[in-house]
């Protein structure tokens, strides 16, 4: 039941979506891989470390005055972090964390847009080691010569998605608490 | 000066720094153990945590200890101590001063190097002393070791001479760092 309502409130979004599209555009982007970074940062033994992710892919449709149209979808591959230690990495890999060999990929979709003070704000849903979150980001959408910029950043809970099992679902070493940082340089297309 | 005479005994400022600092550096022992004992793992990443911040707690009295001692000298040594003897009291403690340094620093360097940065007891973080680099891990590693060795075998030897002072020479070398030993020597 509960099933079914919300398959309806998705089609009568969907079709909304598409029906203001054409009212007011939003430019289409992919980003330029090379330029653009993605992030997390941890807190270990009381201290931060930071990893990235060398493979992601972000279809971005933005345009400032069109925010009912505005749609990002991520797709992170898990298994290019890089925190610049191997040891961290192979542990962060394996199937107390992330366990990458079932859960490959994150994804994250966005569902609303709004404008803040700072710059903007979206509400989207994250899947992330087979749990599917919402999760609110905050960024600036900066328009360029050669396409758009688009900084910001995100808080969730590792334990949220059960990134952290056996002794690792422990914060006493790992924090709960991890910051996304992202930077993506954008590109027009699709 | 007055204030250069020289004390037959450890004053209570010198005692307090040589015994808190040899409590933390048997907790530095005690803990390195553990952690050599331990999988990869989270409570490897706690024990060694704690290492790390005691570490630096040594690193930090071993300033205010070193400049402490730059304006206090130490009560002299025992007038029938043989030339050699002197030289291999001298010793001790200059290495004893040395390893205080070395091996928190080196510590430091080698978490550094792993790009795992140093907290102290979770409030505030150290800076990286160099960048991620895994052959100066490595070398630094080996050389922490070997210094906890090095470290070792003095402590053995400064406390065998120690002992040796009380009951075979009976003088009162280990008395004058005692805790609780009565009077400070002459009024300066």
């Amino acid at each position: 039941m509960r099933r079914t309502l919300l398959g309806a409130a998705f089609c009568a979004s969907a079709i909304f979506g598409v029906a203001t599209r054409a009212a007011a555009p939003s430019a289409s982007y992919t980003t330029d891989p090379g330029a653009s970074r993605l992030e997390f940062v941890g807190i270990q033994a009381g201290a931060e470390f930071k990893a990235v992710f060398h493979k992601f892919t972000a279809a971005i449709d933005f345009a400032p005055d069109a925010l009912a149209n505005a749609h990002f979808d991520v797709q992170i591959e898990l298994d290019s972090l890089d925190s610049m230690d191997n040891d961290r990495d192979s542990t962060m890999r394996g199937a107390d964390i992330f366990d990458v060999a079932h859960f490959p990929t994150a994804h994250y979709v966005t569902r609303s847009f709004a404008k803040t003070a700072a710059g903007y704000t979206a509400l989207g849903a994250l899947t992330l080691h087979g749990v599917t979150r919402d999760v609110p980001i905050d960024f600036q959408f900066t328009a360029t010569s050669a396409g758009a910029r688009l900084e910001g950043t995100a808080r969730l809970k590792r334990l949220d998605f059960g990134v952290g099992q056996g002794e690792w679902k422990s914060t006493e070493s790992v924090a709960d608490a991890v910051k996304v940082a992202f930077s993506l340089v954008l590109k027009p297309g699709s | 000066m007055p204030t250069q005479s020289i004390p037959a005994r450890y004053s209570a400022v010198a005692k307090l720094f040589h015994w808190v600092i040899a409590a933390l550096i048997v907790t530095q022992f005690v803990l390195a153990r553990i952690a050599a004992g331990l999988p990869l793992g989270m409570h490897k990443l706690t024990v060694l945590a704690r290492h790390k911040s005691v570490g630096m707690t040594v690193l930090m009295l071993a300033i205010l200890r070193l400049l402490w001692r730059l304006k206090h000298p130490p009560p002299a040594l025992p007038s029938g101590m043989s030339s050699h003897e002197r030289l291999a009291a001298r010793g001790t403690h200059v290495a004893f001063y040395i390893l205080l340094f070395v091996q928190p620093i080196t510590g430091w360097m080698m978490s550094s190097a792993k790009n795992y940065s140093v907290s102290w007891f979770g409030l505030f973080t150290w800076p990286n002393l160099i960048g991620k680099n895994e052959g100066a891990f490595n070398f630094l590693r080996v050389t922490h070791d070997t210094l906890s060795y090095v470290l070792f075998t003095i402590a053995v030897l400064h406390i065998g001479a120690a002992l040796k002072h009380h009951f075979w020479n009976r003088d009162e070398v280990l008395l004058r760092i005692l805790p609780f030993t009565g009077p400070q020597g002459p009024r300066r």
